[in-house]
């Protein structure tokens, strides 16, 4: 409780910033502008790197056992963050906003010295502020033993236990790939409306579903060329996609698709695709629902769905 | 903080008629599912029975200057502040029931209806025994040791070569600064980083990281399990947004457990549908 303390005799109530927060914010918006890390932080992962405060971790009790049975283990947690207007494109702007996150991240990661960040999340705040949305990535920064001290650390959004997983079958995960885009069709005519012949018929609509594909396509394909610099396989997506009708005066409406897809990108390396993996079979006796059946929570928070079925086919 | 070593006569009396100060025989409480209370057993401890810690707290006032990004310290004060209360209640009556620790402990905040200025703050958990009377178990200074984790996850910690040392805990009450009219007016149609708001969001996740870090420097931890850091508002002004961070601090059983030792767990494929 000692910094309860230094809070009581402190600022308190004064309703004023201290010179220590005016000093901090100082430091922040340097640190912002010349891509580093305020002197602060910069102390905090360095203390964490060399041992000498406890580390912080999202882990598990398991998921500790487990990289440690691998020789691996968590510095500290590290954090990206980059509110982002997009005032000319919603879609350019949350790949950008992810992206600077992700810098963050690594920058931290980097002050930490280590060699991989897991269990990356991709969170927002619930503010609403205009055209514009905070972008945070969060996870926990763990080192390697063995291994020479870090350039580039791996960022996976995957969980320590799958990360785990993945290593031992010789796939190592190198990083997050971001795919986005979005278009606005301006049809001649309207394209759903209740025309004289269309109401009754049934009928694909080409034009539309043309537009919606085209944009899928072109965000898998720039999720793709990301992936392609890091490694040569994508696992996890998160994917996100809407599309609008927008009504026009005394004109045909027009229509705005946006689509992202995020994910964690691995390095699969096909001798490694042989690695013994022993896999029992269970029968699971429960007539309720069943840890073994029901999907585990992913925590990211960022988009309000994982993806856009609402149900089965 | 002299209240909170007051628990009452007739609670220390059914604490005393639970188990018989943690002998078997006795009855116990607990909001264990089963497969929880076999692991905690399977683990070498028993439950002596619920432990619960109230607080009703009035969060004083404090507003952030309109343009401002800044810490409201009155209100992240009041945030820790009544936690820690509840959270030494919850310990004084495992300790009056000589428990060495609660486990599952569930923290939970609670506006109440009438105000929107007094929250409940609400701790509860069960309190266990080491079954063969070991006393190595206990939290710093002695006290109980406090943790979120659910009676699997006290199992797996334990079988990993770490104990529980307690729940710490970091909060920064924070007011992000509002956009003054020709800011926003100049970012119109444009792709930007608004880094001011960048930079309070930043700040205030750091600032509760660093608490809860410190707490844990101080409980003498080796680190920090199962961190959840959330965000929440309660009820205040928009713009105003606390941060909470609250891990288990943990420390090797006795000297670090070799990796070698921890075993595998066995890949298991569900065939039901």
């Amino acid at each position: 409780m000692g910094w309860l303390g230094n809070l009581l005799g402190g600022s308190a109530g004064s309703g004023a910033p201290s010179d220590a927060a005016a000093a901090r914010s100082a430091e922040w918006e340097q640190a912002l502008q010349s891509r580093t890390l305020p002197s602060f932080v910069e102390a905090r992962l360095e203390a964490a790197a060399s041992g000498r405060t406890p580390w912080l971790s999202t882990m598990t009790p398991i998921e500790l056992a487990m990289v440690r049975r691998h020789g691996i283990r968590p510095v500290a947690m590290v954090s990206g963050t980059c509110w982002y207007h997009y005032g000319y494109s919603w879609t350019r702007g949350h790949a950008a906003g992810w992206h600077a996150a992700l810098d963050r991240l690594r920058a931290e990661a980097l002050a930490a010295g280590a060699h991989a960040v897991v269990d990356v999340k991709l969170r927002t705040i619930d503010l609403d502020v205009g055209d514009s949305m905070d972008f945070t990535v969060i996870g926990t920064a763990v080192r390697i033993e063995g291994l020479a001290k870090p350039t580039v650390p791996v960022i996976a959004t995957v969980p320590a236990l799958e990360f785990v997983r993945l290593l031992r079958s010789g796939i190592v995960p190198t990083g997050i790939a971001i795919g986005a885009q979005y278009d606005i069709l301006s049809p001649a005519v309207d394209l759903t409306g209740s025309g004289l012949f269309r109401g009754w018929r049934n009928q694909p609509l080409t034009e539309l579903g043309q537009f919606w594909e085209s944009i899928r396509r072109f965000a898998l394909a720039e999720l793709k060329d990301d992936a392609r610099r890091q490694g040569n396989g994508v696992l996890a997506h998160t994917h996100f996609g809407q599309l609008f009708k927008i009504e026009r005066d005394k004109q045909p409406p027009q229509f705005l698709g946006r689509h992202i897809v995020v994910g964690t990108v691995v390095h699969d390396r096909p001798s490694a695709a042989n690695a013994p993996i022993e896999i029992s079979t269970v029968v699971d006796m429960r007539d309720d629902e069943s840890p073994l059946l029901s999907p585990r929570p992913h925590g990211h928070n960022a988009y309000p769905v994982d993806d856009e079925e609402d149900g089965p086919i | 903080m002299s209240i909170t070593n007051e628990i009452p006569p007739h609670a220390i009396e059914r604490l005393r008629g639970l188990r018989n100060e943690g002998h078997p025989g006795g009855i116990f409480t607990s909001d264990f599912s089963v497969n929880e209370f076999l692991l905690v057993r399977k683990a070498g401890f028993e439950p002596v029975g619920l432990c619960v810690g109230t607080c009703v707290y009035h969060v004083g006032i404090q507003y952030g200057s309109w343009g401002k990004n800044q810490e409201l310290e009155v209100l992240s004060q009041a945030m820790y502040h009544a936690r820690e209360l509840a959270m030494t209640r919850m310990r004084e009556e495992a300790r009056e029931m000589g428990a060495d620790g609660i486990v599952g402990v569930q923290l939970t905040v609670k506006r109440l209806e009438w105000s929107t200025e007094v929250l409940e703050f609400i701790a509860i958990g069960t309190g266990v025994v080491h079954a063969e009377g070991h006393t190595g178990f206990k939290g710093p200074n002695g006290q109980p040791f406090t943790s979120d984790l659910s009676g699997q996850d006290f199992w797996t910690l334990l079988h990993a070569g770490y104990r529980p040392l307690e729940m710490v805990m970091g909060s920064c009450v924070y007011h992000v600064a509002h956009q003054g009219f020709f800011r926003s007016m100049g970012n119109v149609g444009k792709n930007t980083e608004l880094t001011n708001f960048s930079q309070a969001l930043y700040d205030a996740r750091e600032i509760a990281m660093e608490r809860m870090q410190h707490e844990a420097i101080e409980a003498g931890a080796e680190g920090v399990v199962g961190v959840d850091l959330h965000e929440g508002s309660h009820a205040w002004q928009a713009h105003v947004i606390e941060f909470f961070a609250v891990g288990t601090a943990v420390k090797p059983i006795s000297t670090e457990q070799d990796a070698s030792a921890i075993p595998d767990p066995q890949l298991v494929l569900s065939v039901n549908n």
